[in-house]
This record gives structure tokens, C-alpha cells and sequence, in this order.
């Protein structure tokens, strides 16, 4: 079972950067038809969008790891392995419930747009936004996990980056101290 | 202030404070925002999703992103490092000048300080620190100042943000910062003789220069990166964006063809690499445009410009203040999240008194980089300790005089906004058209 989901979980990466490659590819594409060939495409830019708005929230959802994420730590990382358990416990808790709460409307937002299509490659427009859902339904199980996982004791955050480098850090101080 | 911002100000500082991720905070304290307002919850994937899906000029930024690693998975830094080692280790205080002058030619490959700190800090603060020459404090701390330039000397990715919020050009924006990058660097090669004057550094053994030619033909490819990028933009015959596409395409043939540094497995770690930076990027990004979306829906932008009216005050000391709240806030925030919530704010105000956006963008741009170096939260800090194991404290006692430095640099262009406008009005810029 374990071995089936960090397949998934590697092939889910691999679409990652197929959609970032893809994008730099349309991108090259563009310009050579425009400049090389003189004659411009008409539906590059809009697939390049489309690709940016999946590589952002599919990225999120399924390559990103905890160590990723632009925080502000300092307090965080100056608590104990206690204190940081509880302070992960209460704000995975929120990100979880602001994420359950607006995700009928963010549904429905989605939804609405079936109606629509993109205006030059005729995608139906639910179908492109529909990524942001992946995303919102990856962060709800990602901080529900998060949630059980403080809450039961088990590890909970990338522990060597709170724990081993610091306390190498540490010593190393402690060695230029003594030298 | 409404009683529905002030719940969301509480929640998004509460939860960035206890160590939730940033962007996650900010769409969280979005929700709680629609939620005591009342409005539709799906408001902020709304804002979100049109956000990232509207801004062209956004696309610039992963292909930056794709350019620096291609750039940084081959040789280039060790390449550029004995290039520059050549060039100006012989004088005194040598590797510190190493260090400065790698940072100019990397700034004008990448867009980001982050990036320029990853690529090159490891091998310039090994060298410093060798043999005792430097103390690892010092090593760090002119790698961490040095990194700054990456997002003043184009390209920029903190430019491209400003551009989308201000609606200023971001060609004329990327000009702007060529001088003060050059000013920068040269300031900072100032302070550092006078260090090593001050503390007997010992000189390098000289580079002979008859090795001159064939460590500059190893580097050329690498040197001609800003050649083709800057060129590119400004003979008109590429948008930026299309710039950064080129730029990529450009580190990959180098990297993969001319230096063979690049293997089949390497250029999916690369992908892959770059997909998560995109990724963090993109999300803070679309998360701070629901914020702008609040703010702006507030009618905050609009309030403070009357505000600032009433009290009467003049261009140069609003142009001063804000300098200084965004050094204050610069220790606190992160640099992108200042530039797109923080600075749309004035935005009006700034128009209102007749100040030119794009002198503005490159002084915003500048301060919000010396933030990167502020502690508490300086990200070039962690970058570097977290790189090279060198502890928090001892980079931190050593950068102060670096952000005096910089800091001082910055007062200049502002007294003397001709540091920054020159070039641009060589191109035809012509200030105030804003």
C-alpha cells in the first residue's frame, strides 16, 4: 500500500514539471513562430497560463514539501518539541477548518464557470480552474493529517529541520567559542 | 477600520506568528474577512485564481526561476568564481571583491537574491574562510549583503511584482536598477578594503596573467547571459517575459551543451527543483492578491492618500517615512508580500504628489532587498546558515555594518535620483509620465 502511494505521490511530481516544461516549452515555441517564422500564435499565451495556474496549485498540492513554505518562524522555532507540537496542532486546526468551510462555495464558484469557455484554445473554464480544488481538498487532507499526527504524538514536521541542524548549529558556536 | 478587517489583521498575524505558512495564513484570514463581512466564502479562490490567471507578466517569474537553476546545476558559479578571481583577487582584501563581483555578473542572470545566496554562497564562503583568512562571520555576512544586488541589476522578479501592482514598465523599471546594482556593489567593495586594510588581510597568490585568456573563454558562455537577456528586452525585439523563456533555454543549451555539465537525471531534478520554488512563489503571490483585493475593497488606498492630504506633508518626507516603515517592516515580512499588499496602499498617494513610480519601484525594490538581510526575519540569513551550518548569531552580529552600507546607499538614491533615472531616460524615459 505504502509502496502504491509514494509511486502516486513520485508520478504526481512528475506531472508537476511536465506542466513547468511544457510552459517553457510553449514559451520557445511562441517565439520562434513569431520571430523566426513571423507568424504568431494565437493560443501560446493562453495555454501558458493555463499551465502556470496548474504548476502553482498542483505544485502546492502534491510536490511541495512543509520545509517549502515562505514562514515566519522565529518564535516557532525558539519553543520546545511540546510547545511546537501545539502550535502546529492549532494552526493546521484552522488552515483545516477555513479550507472545509469555504470549499461549498469555492465548489460552486468553480461550477459556475461550466458555462464558459477560454477564449482561444475552448477549454470549458471549470475544467481549468477545477485545480484550485485539487488544491483546496490536497491542503484539507495535508492539515487533517497534520491535525491526528499532534494531536496522537507522532512526528509532525520535518524534524531535522528544527532539530539537527540546530543543535549543530549550536555546537559549532560552541567550538568557535572555545577556539 | 472595519470590524471585519481588524478580525482578519488578528487572525493573519496570529497564525504567521505561531509558524503557519505565510500564504496559507493569508488566505485563511481572507476567509475569516468574507465570513464576519457575510460575503460568498468562494470570493477568495475567486481572487486567487483570476489573480494568477490574468497576470501575463507574472509568467516571467518561473522562467527566471528555471533559468537560475539550469544556471546553478552546472559549473557556472566555480567558472564565474575563478573569472572573478582572476579579474580582481590581487588586490587587497581579494576574495571579498571575488565575492562582489560574482554577485553583479550572477545578478544579471537571475532575478533573485535567494537564488544568487544558493549559487554562489558556498564556494565563495569555503574560499573566504580558508586558511583563516576571513572569520566565518564576516564570509557570510558579505555573501548574505552581496546576494541584495540580485534583484536591483535586472533581471528581477521583485520588479516584475512591482510592476504588476503600480502598472509601471517593466523594462523601464529593470533599467532603473542597472546604476544602483553598480553602486551597490561599489560601495560594498569600499567597505571592504577598508576591512582588510584595517585587519592585515593577507593578499591571494595573483592569478599570472597569462591564464588570463583561457579562464575568461571558460566563463564567456556564462558572461554573455545578461548580454543576451538585457539585449533581448531593450533592442525591443523581446517582452520580458519572452526574455526570461529565452534566458532558460539559453542557461539549458549552455549547462547541458557547451559545459556537458548537465545529465538527463540532472535536468529532471531541475524541473522538479523548480516546480517546488514555483510553486511557493506562485502561491504567495496569489494569496497576497487576495489581500490587495481586501485592501482595496476596504478603500484603504484611497483613505490614506486623503490622510496624508490633510496633513500636508511634503513629497520628500512621505517619500522618507515610507522608506522607513519599509525598513521596519522589511525586519518582519517577507519581501513579497510587502510589495504586493503593503506597497498598492500608496500607490495613490505617491501618484497624487507628482513621484515618479519607476524612481519610486527601484528605492521600494532596493529597501525591500536590505530587508532580506534585517533580522529578525532575513531570508538570505537563513539561506546562508542553513547552507553552509554557519550559526544564526554569528552572521547576524556580523551583517550590521552591511546594512549601514546598504542602507547609506540607499539614502543616496534617494537625495540623488539620478541614480536610478539616468539610464532610463538614456531609453527615453521621461519621468513623471506616470
Amino acid at each position: 500500500m505504502e509502496k502504491i502511494v509514494s509511486w502516486l505521490g513520485e508520478r504526481a511530481k512528475d506531472i508537476a514539471s511536465f506542466f513547468l516544461g511544457l510552459m517553457f516549452l510553449t514559451f520557445i515555441a511562441q517565439i520562434v513562430f513569431r520571430y523566426v517564422l513571423n507568424l504568431p500564435l494565437d493560443w501560446s499565451q493562453e495555454l501558458c497560463l493555463t499551465l502556470w495556474l496548474w504548476t502553482v496549485f498542483w505544485g502546492t498540492a502534491f510536490v511541495m514539501e512543509d520545509q517549502d513554505h515562505v514562514r515566519f518562524d522565529i518564535f516557532y522555532a525558539s519553543r520546545s518539541e511540546k510547545g511546537r507540537r501545539i502550535l502546529t496542532f492549532i494552526y493546521s486546526a484552522c488552515i483545516l477548518v477555513a479550507f472545509v468551510v469555504s470549499l461549498p462555495a469555492t465548489y460552486s464558484y468553480v461550477e459556475f464557470y461550466k458555462i464558459k469557455n477560454s477564449m482561444t484554445l475552448g477549454i470549458r473554464l471549470d475544467i481549468v480552474f477545477s485545480v484550485y480544488l485539487i488544491f483546496a481538498v490536497a491542503m484539507i487532507w495535508q492539515y487533517a493529517l497534520r491535525c491526528w499526527r499532534t494531536a496522537t504524538g507522532q512526528p509532525f514536521e520535518w524534524q531535522s529541520f528544527y532539530a539537527t541542524p540546530m543543535a549543530s548549529a549550536e555546537q559549532l558556536e560552541r567550538t568557535e567559542a572555545k577556539s | 477600520m472595519s470590524t471585519a478587517l481588524t478580525f482578519c489583521l488578528i487572525a493573519m498575524v496570529f497564525l504567521a506568528t505561531i509558524g503557519a505558512p505565510i500564504s496559507l495564513a493569508m488566505i485563511v484570514s481572507a476567509v475569516v474577512y468574507l465570513a464576519v463581512k457575510g460575503q460568498d466564502l468562494g470570493l477568495a479562490a475567486e481572487q486567487i485564481i483570476q489573480g494568477l490567471y490574468d497576470s501575463f507578466v507574472l509568467l516571467a517569474i518561473p522562467l527566471f526561476i528555471v533559468a537560475a537553476n539550469f544556471m546553478n546545476a552546472g559549473t557556472i558559479s566555480d567558472r564565474l568564481t575563478h573569472f572573478c578571481l582572476a579579474l580582481v583577487g590581487r588586490l587587497k582584501g581579494g576574495l571579498g571583491h571575488v565575492n562582489v563581483v560574482t554577485s553583479i555578473i550572477f545578478a544579471g542572470m537571475s532575478g533573485s537574491a535567494v537564488a544568487d545566496a544558493v549559487g554562489l554562497g558556498k564556494v565563495s564562503i569555503d574560499m573566504m574562510v580558508k586558511d583563516n583568512r576571513y572569520t566565518p562571520g564576516y564570509a557570510a555576512a558579505i555573501t548574505a549583503a552581496t546576494a541584495v544586488i540580485g534583484p536591483i541589476i535586472p533581471p528581477s522578479i521583485p520588479m516584475v511584482l512591482y510592476a504588476l501592482v503600480s502598472d509601471t514598465s517593466i523594462g523601464y523599471l529593470f533599467l532603473g536598477g542597472i546604476l544602483p546594482g553598480f553602486f551597490m556593489a561599489f560601495a560594498m567593495m569600499a567597505f571592504n578594503s577598508y576591512y582588510a586594510h584595517k585587519h592585515n588581510v593577507p593578499l591571494e597568490e595573483p592569478v599570472p596573467l597569462r591564464e588570463f585568456p583561457a579562464v575568461t573563454v571558460r566563463a564567456f558562455p556564462a558572461l554573455m547571459m545578461p548580454v543576451i537577456l538585457l539585449g533581448g528586452i531593450y533592442s525591443g525585439v523581446t517582452t520580458p517575459t519572452e526574455a526570461a523563456a529565452v534566458a532558460a533555454a539559453y542557461a539549458f543549451i549552455v549547462s547541458a551543451f557547451f559545459y556537458k555539465a548537465l545529465s538527463l537525471p540532472d535536468i529532471f531534478r531541475v524541473m522538479r527543483e523548480s516546480t517546488r520554488s514555483s510553486a511557493s512563489v506562485g502561491l504567495v503571490i496569489g494569496a497576497a492578491l487576495v489581500f490587495n483585493y481586501i485592501v482595496a475593497s476596504e478603500n484603504i488606498p484611497a483613505q490614506v492618500s486623503l490622510a496624508l492630504k490633510g496633513l500636508d506633508i511634503s513629497p520628500m518626507a512621505f517619500i522618507i517615512c515610507l522608506n522607513i516603515l519599509f525598513l521596519v517592516l522589511g525586519c518582519l515580512l517577507d519581501a513579497s508580500t510587502i510589495i504586493l499588499v503593503i506597497i498598492p496602499i500608496f500607490i495613490p498617494t505617491l501618484k497624487a504628489m507628482n513621484i515618479d513610480l519607476i524612481w519610486f519601484g527601484v528605492i521600494a525594490v532596493v529597501n525591500c532587498m536590505i530587508g532580506l538581510i534585517t533580522p529578525p526575519y532575513g531570508i538570505l540569513l537563513f539561506v546562508i546558515n542553513a547552507t553552509t551550518g554557519i550559526p544564526l548569531r554569528v552572521i547576524i552580529n556580523a551583517i550590521w555594518p552591511w546594512v549601514g552600507v546598504l542602507v547609506a546607499c540607499l539614502a543616496c538614491m534617494i537625495a540623488f535620483p539620478e541614480i536610478i533615472l539616468y539610464v532610463p531616460k538614456l531609453f527615453g524615459y521621461v519621468p513623471g509620465s506616470n
